[in-house]
């Protein structure tokens, strides 16, 4: 065995490095930390103990005492990944990242905020917003998640057809490597060619490669007006086919492009207790739009929806004020909810695909469906082809349901490799999908990631058995 | 038939924001939607005109200039046509105040069966105006109302009570005020919207409605706020753990025995 | 307008099939109190089809009944009920009517304040008399329940009011009061309408109004799906509650609006208010808040109804209420 087991001497270790009161030992407030928000038993696991460090002195000096015992590190946000990135799987230590949630700074001359890791994503777009400006980062669990977790997994959301996933705001972070140094990469500078770019090696290595304790965000302007389209189509290959079109007819970008097939409007529509419009519709598209201006966001929708009109969409519906859009988006934002209902157990993928391939995926994905009877509703961001197929367990029981889930996720993946796509769009690898990324990962690529983990993080302490084993 | 729904531009509520030192509400002007109950209104409206041919819809509103844009809304949403009641003179005004230029309005418009509106706005909160309207033009009223169904010469109409619902015959023209409970409102749709854009909203002030100025805003208002003040909502709260060992709830079963308050009533024991 | 002519305090008594509601009292409580800082009489409006009991009226504080009987005022229909309403103003001159915010008192009021050409103030859960120019001082909620506005009717009269079911308490009794019940036999033709009451159809989704009901547990979205909401219901059946709901609960589906608290549904004041899953946006505490005491169960410590309990359980619904429903069980069984 490669790691030691917490001692009595180490939990004091702990305590003289970040106080008493920030080590939990109760087993009962362990539980907390033993899974994120993936929701069957195999993806949880207790740490010994839970260190909650209050800044990055302290930060280092755990990682350097678990290099000296052999300890592992997992380093924990907020908990809502859906990789079970944040799991403890070999026990040892979760180095929760809760207390550092402090705004340091917003640089209105370089349009630039500065964080710690624990602050939540949505208090940050509401700061920008109060200081008039705009964070374009926006995962769906906005409201909860840390800007700590967003930066490891690289987060998507609904508006990366536009401002692209997590990495595009990230232009430096503090970071505590994985043998307890502490350094800045990047910074404020918008543009840098001086050697390699390791922030963005930083960014979606799910705590495997440093421990981020501040953030250097980018800040927009902000969008003044914005609109959303609902719009309903007979079938997912015509709905999907529209997505190009609006960008290269229509010279338009949207924030958002989403869509749902049949299933999770039929699921959105049982937990909303009313009735969609074009509820039997084969697929929704739901289109965000932003603008400086009105009269620009008028001529923007208008343009978009007329070519959804004029390619087989059956109605536009537009929501321009508070009241429409918040319907509109309702039965998008329910929808994890409304299939937890349908069955509170499930699998949720994100597997993600070129655009053009969707509807190809989306087919293949219900044949498989048929084939072990089962449902597998999909929604998602149809503007960057990250595809939400949720395999839902409804009353099988749990043998037959690890049978099946194996098998499916198995199918899925290889459907997906297939057509030129990748397992992960925004949620991560983490333990979850740690054997497929082995299977459906080029053996270069392997190396060369193993390499990077092994030079970096020599005693494999930090956040082991996720992503890839490496011996 | 022609149909007119009342619909007041309303703050978005959803998320309001007092500011702590004035006690005023923070508003921003984007924000505004129509009231959601008037959108009930205006949805029954569009329903009933599906239903009987030759049905029209106008919207009417008494508010700011700014407040067209509910209107447009409500042409988006199916309305014929929209009306601004808009005028300095209106300004600051009651509800009396108010209902004296809606019941001019409606005059003014003929040949009306049906006027329709919320049960009450999300930000007064008065439910006082739609009454009034039907006092002033001396029509029957129903309100609180779940379901309209459209005859000849009447309606029957479902209003919600205090223990259950009643039934009521009503012949036109009438003013309902509806409850959410009626309908579902729909979305715009794109067309409605281009339909939206290209209809011109009226503008009526006190001269086209022929009202006297000294009726009207706040003059013509019988009541007068004299004073705002934040109400008390902070309690002296008990916070409990629920940890499993079954204390918090004890204390709570504890407290609520208490003489004083008598909640939970044994055998007398 | 001579505001001299207008004498004397005038509530209207709420009934419910032509009996004396105990929102009544409550009017008398507020009415009585009026009078006494005017140093004037207290009257009491009885619209109805012979209600009987008017005695009682009079030993919780009125010197005079109205009783404006009439078997066209046996079923609410708006129009015969303010008609009777403002022929009894016209001819009695009160300076002062309160009626119930109710489904009656938000109807009746406002037409006949119309018709009066004078002010109305909704929805009141406070009302004083101004010491130096004595008059009537309105105070209510406003915006959601984020303000309190005072509110006065400075040249009109009679300056008219609702307020609120359970703002105050009721009337005390006493049964030595003595005072005058005066009958007042209207014309038929007073009463005529073109409106026609077909009937009235019992709400058997809810056993107890809530609006009367001296507890109420209310869920929200907390509550996870309608089994969940079940949790509440069976709460309420132990503890004899009505059962409330926040929006999304309604919205969602899991009960029927008539259950719905808060600025978009109903505002109950009950001796002890349960809230069960619900985070407590400020358009619930609207509806809530002057309850006496409040209790809210809530895994979110930082839940906005926590600010206006007076106990809060930070725990999960599922865990915590079926613990409560036992503990009840034991009591009412005296185990």
């Amino acid at each position: 065995m490669r790691y030691n087991k917490i001692t009595d001497e180490i939990v004091a270790g702990l305590k003289n490095i970040v106080g008493p009161s920030n080590v939990v030992l109760d087993p009962e407030k362990l539980g907390v930390y033993a899974g994120d928000e993936v929701p069957e038993a195999e993806w949880k696991h207790l740490p010994e103990v839970v260190v909650k460090p209050e800044n990055a002195e302290q930060v280092a000096e755990v990682i350097k005492l678990a290099n000296r015992e052999m300890i592992p590190v997992t380093p924990r946000g907020a908990g809502t990944g859906l990789a079970a990135g944040a799991v403890p799987m070999l026990g040892g230590i979760v180095l929760s990242l809760e207390k550092m949630n402090r705004i340091l700074e917003i640089d209105k001359e370089n349009l630039f905020m500065v964080v710690e890791p624990g602050v939540t994503t949505g208090e940050v777009q509401q700061r920008a917003q109060e200081e008039g400006y705009f964070y374009a980062g926006d995962p769906c669990s906005a409201d909860s998640s840390f800007i700590g977790g967003n930066v490891a997994t690289n987060a998507g959301g609904n508006k990366a057809v536009k401002y692209g996933t997590t990495s595009r705001h990230i232009y430096g972070m503090e970071v505590v490597t994985p043998t307890g140094e502490i350094t800045t990469l990047g910074g404020k500078c918008v543009k840098s060619s001086t050697g390699y770019d390791l922030v963005h090696l930083l960014v979606g290595s799910e705590g495997t490669l440093g421990i981020v304790t501040k953030v250097y965000l980018k800040l927009l302007p902000r969008p003044l007006h914005n609109a959303v389209l609902l719009v309903p189509f007979a079938d997912m290959q015509t709905a999907i086919d529209i997505v190009p079109k609006i960008m290269t007819n229509g010279g338009i970008i949207p924030t958002s492009i989403e869509f749902m097939d049949n299933l999770c409007i039929k699921s959105a529509e049982g937990y909303l207790n009313r009735t969609l419009p074009y509820g039997d519709a084969g697929a929704y598209i739901i289109i965000e739009v932003e603008a400086y201006t009105e009269s620009q966001l008028e001529a923007d929708f208008e343009t978009i929806g007329n070519i959804c009109l004029e390619n087989g969409g059956l109605e536009v519906f537009v929501g321009d004020n508070k009241s429409s859009q918040e319907k509109i988006w309702k039965a998008r934002r329910y929808l994890a909810e409304a299939l937890r209902v349908t069955s509170p157990v499930y699998c949720m993928e994100d597997i993600v695909v070129p655009v053009s391939n969707i509807p190809r995926v989306l087919a293949e994905i219900s044949q498989i469906a048929e084939k072990y009877s089962v449902k597998i509703p999909c929604f998602g961001h149809a503007g960057d082809g990250n595809i939400h197929a949720c395999l839902l367990k409804g009353n099988m029981d749990d043998a037959a349901w690890y049978a099946v889930k194996e098998k499916v996720l198995d199918e899925m993946y290889t459907v997906t490799h297939t057509h030129g796509g990748k397992l992960s769009g925004e949620h991560g690898i983490g333990a979850k999908r740690k054997k497929f990324m082995a299977r459906f990962t080029d053996p270069v690529q392997l190396k060369m990631i193993k390499a990077i983990k092994k030079a970096l993080d020599p005693n494999l302490i930090l956040n082991p058995d996720k992503v890839i084993d490496v011996d | 038939m022609n149909i007119v729904a009342l619909v007041k531009q309303v703050p978005g509520t959803d998320n309001v924001k007092m500011n702590p030192e004035t006690g005023t509400m923070v508003r921003t002007g984007k924000d505004n939607v129509i009231n959601p109950l008037d959108e009930n209104a205006l949805t029954e409206a569009l329903r009933i005109k599906q239903q009987t041919t030759g049905t029209t819809v106008t919207a009417v509103s008494m508010g700011p200039q700014t407040a067209e844009k509910a209107l447009k809304e409500a042409i988006a949403l199916g309305a014929d046509e929209g009306i601004l009641l808009s005028s300095r003179a209106f300004a600051g005004a009651d509800t009396i105040a108010t209902a004296r230029v809606l019941a001019a309005a409606v005059k003014k418009l003929e040949n009306v069966s049906m006027i329709l509106c919320g049960e009450r706005a999300t930000d007064g909160e008065t439910g006082q105006t739609g009454p009034m309207v039907a006092a002033m033009l001396g029509i029957p009223v129903v309100t609180f109302v779940k379901e309209i169904n459209v005859g000849e010469n009447t309606a029957i109409v479902i209003r919600i009570v205090e223990n259950g619902y009643e039934k009521v015959e009503i012949p036109y023209p009438f003013m309902a005020t509806v409850v959410k409970d009626i309908n579902e409102p729909g979305f715009p749709t794109l067309s409605g919207k281009v339909q939206a854009r290209e209809t011109l909203v009226k503008v009526w002030s006190e001269e086209e409605l022929g009202l006297p100025k000294n009726e009207l805003g706040l003059t013509g208002s019988p009541t007068r706020v004299v004073k705002i003040f934040s109400p008390k909502l902070a309690r002296d709260t008990r916070i409990l753990k629920h940890d499993g060992s079954g204390n918090a709830v004890g204390i709570l079963v504890k407290l609520l025995q208490e003489k004083k308050r008598n909640c939970i009533k044994g055998c007398g024991k | 307008m001579n505001t001299q002519a207008y004498k004397g305090v005038m509530v209207i008594a709420e009934l419910v099939d032509n009996q004396i509601h105990q929102t009544t009292y409550e009017l008398l409580n507020w009415g009585r109190g009026l009078a006494d800082k005017l140093g004037c009489d207290l009257s009491c409006a009885v619209l109805g089809s012979d209600v009987r009991g008017l005695n009682e009226i009079i030993y919780r504080g009125a010197d005079k009944v109205y009783n404006v009987n009439s078997p066209s005022l046996e079923k609410f229909l708006a129009k015969p009920f303010t008609s009777a309403l403002t022929r009894l103003i016209a001819e009695e001159k009160p300076e002062i009517i309160v009626a119930a915010a109710t489904t009656t008192g938000r109807t009746i009021m406002p037409m006949a304040a119309a018709e009066l050409g004078t002010g109305l103030t909704a929805d009141c859960t406070v009302l004083d008399i101004d010491p130096e120019e004595k008059i009537l001082l309105q105070t209510r909620p406003a915006i959601g329940g984020n303000i309190m506005a005072t509110i006065k009717t400075p040249r009109h009269r009679p300056q008219m009011a609702t307020v609120r079911p359970r703002s105050t308490r009721q009337a005390g009794r006493d049964s030595s009061r003595r005072g005058e019940i005066i009958e007042k036999k209207y014309e038929p033709v007073l009463f005529s309408t073109s409106e026609k009451f077909i009937e009235f159809i019992i709400d058997t989704t809810q056993n107890v109004n809530i609006q009367d009901a001296d507890i109420v547990v209310a869920g929200g979205k907390g509550l996870k799906n309608r089994d969940g909401f079940k949790l509440v219901e069976e709460l309420a059946g132990v503890l004899g509650a009505g059962v409330g709901a926040s929006r999304e609960a309604v919205d969602l589906g899991w009960v029927s609006y008539p259950h719905q608290i808060g600025l978009s549904g109903k505002t109950v004041a009950p001796k002890l208010y349960v809230a069960v899953g619900i985070s407590g946006k400020i358009q619930h505490l609207a509806g809530m808040q002057t309850a006496e005491f409040v209790v809210a169960i809530n895994n979110d410590p930082d839940a906005q109804i926590f600010k206006v309990a007076d106990v809060g359980i930070v725990g999960d619904a599922w865990e915590v209420v079926p613990e409560f429903v036992d503990a009840i069980k034991k009591i009412k069984a005296c185990a």
